[in-house]
């Protein structure tokens, strides 16, 4: 069944073992690193540094639209504290801003 | 404390947005993944086993473009580096589990469920492994159905961008940062990470992927340094 082999199952499987491998990888990570001092801040500092990282990328990779929508997110976001009203305001602005502006 | 069934059941409930943000970009992996000449099927087994949507996009993208298995393999695979970063920050929620849960708990993190999973500790509820795998598994219902569907009827879908779904993520972030914002001394590693990441994706020729793996990095070692335990 050499036939089975095309791109897209290589790439199907091969996803599914990288994936598994890096996931797998960070859980002994974590687990070996040291509980206090230095090493346990950062680790618990890492999800906000790293939606920080993601968000600015994803900003970056947008324009004049997406930092407009993504300001009004954030003060939404920072007054009513809600995810799907946040996600709300956002989506109906750069709606607004790509099909109006 | 929570049962599991009910950490289960509010991670479920709590990714819901999330889930449907997930949906529409799902139909949008769906018209890809038809365009690649994916089955229904391939997609759904896809999503399932992988169950990594940027990855998959990547990856997908790049078969579509024209680039062979192995190019768009490693595509994927870079971006998913920062889930390293992910199940490594997740230690305490798999600290002491059987093998099987700790591979479960780990298949079942994705942006989504871990960001949410740190923003609900954040808010003070005491929430822990289940409510992890209710949000992964909320998140895997919708993926998996939505790329299928997407692939099954790619011909009569409008196209994401217009509609603004793209930008769903980013908004979701936005929220899910004002949660896990804990005051003044989160300011210097993430406004370090933010430099760092911008700098090299704009001033470097650098892949995006270790770009945001280097930000994320940067920012905790900064935590770590200069921080004082809370």
């Amino acid at each position: 069944m050499l036939d089975a082999f095309t791109p897209i199952t290589l790439v199907i499987l091969g996803l599914t073992v990288a994936n598994l491998t890096i996931r797998l990888s960070g859980y002994y990570l974590g687990a070996a690193l040291p509980q206090l001092g230095a090493w346990a801040r950062g680790l618990k500092a890492l999800p906000g540094t790293l939606i920080t990282a993601l968000v600015t990328l994803q900003l970056i990779h947008g324009g004049p639209n997406e930092w407009i929508a993504g300001a009004v997110a954030l003060g939404v976001a920072i007054i009513s504290r809600s995810l799907p009203l946040t996600m709300l305001a956002g989506i109906a602005v750069i709606f607004a801003l790509r099909h109006w502006i | 404390m929570q049962t599991p069934l009910q950490d289960l059941r509010a991670g479920f409930r709590d990714v819901l947005p999330l889930a449907l943000g997930a949906a529409l970009y799902g139909l949008a992996f769906g018209l890809l993944a038809a365009q690649a000449g994916m089955s229904v099927l391939q997609t759904g087994v896809m999503g399932s086993i992988v169950f990594s949507g940027s990855a998959q996009f990547v990856a997908v993208e790049r078969l579509v473009a024209g680039a062979g298995a192995f190019t768009a393999l490693v595509a994927g695979g870079a971006l998913n580096l920062r889930i390293l970063l992910m199940t490594a920050s997740l230690r305490d929620v798999l600290a002491g589990r059987p093998f099987w849960q700790v591979l479960l708990g780990v298949h079942m993190t994705g942006d989504e469920s871990w960001a949410l999973l740190h923003a609900t500790r954040a808010t003070g509820r005491a929430v822990g492994y289940w409510y992890l795998v209710g949000a992964g598994a909320c998140m895997m219902v919708a993926w998996v159905s939505a790329t299928s569907a997407g692939a099954a009827f790619a011909a009569v879908l409008p196209e994401p961008h217009a509609m603004g779904i793209d930008f769903a993520f980013t908004a979701a972030f936005i929220a899910i940062l004002r949660g896990l914002w804990s005051g003044r001394r989160d300011a210097l590693p993430w406004i370090a990470s933010a430099i760092t990441v911008a700098s090299l994706a704009l001033l470097t020729p650098l892949e995006p992927s270790w770009a945001l793996v280097a930000g994320g990095i940067l920012g905790a070692v900064l935590a770590g340094v200069w921080g004082k335990d809370a």
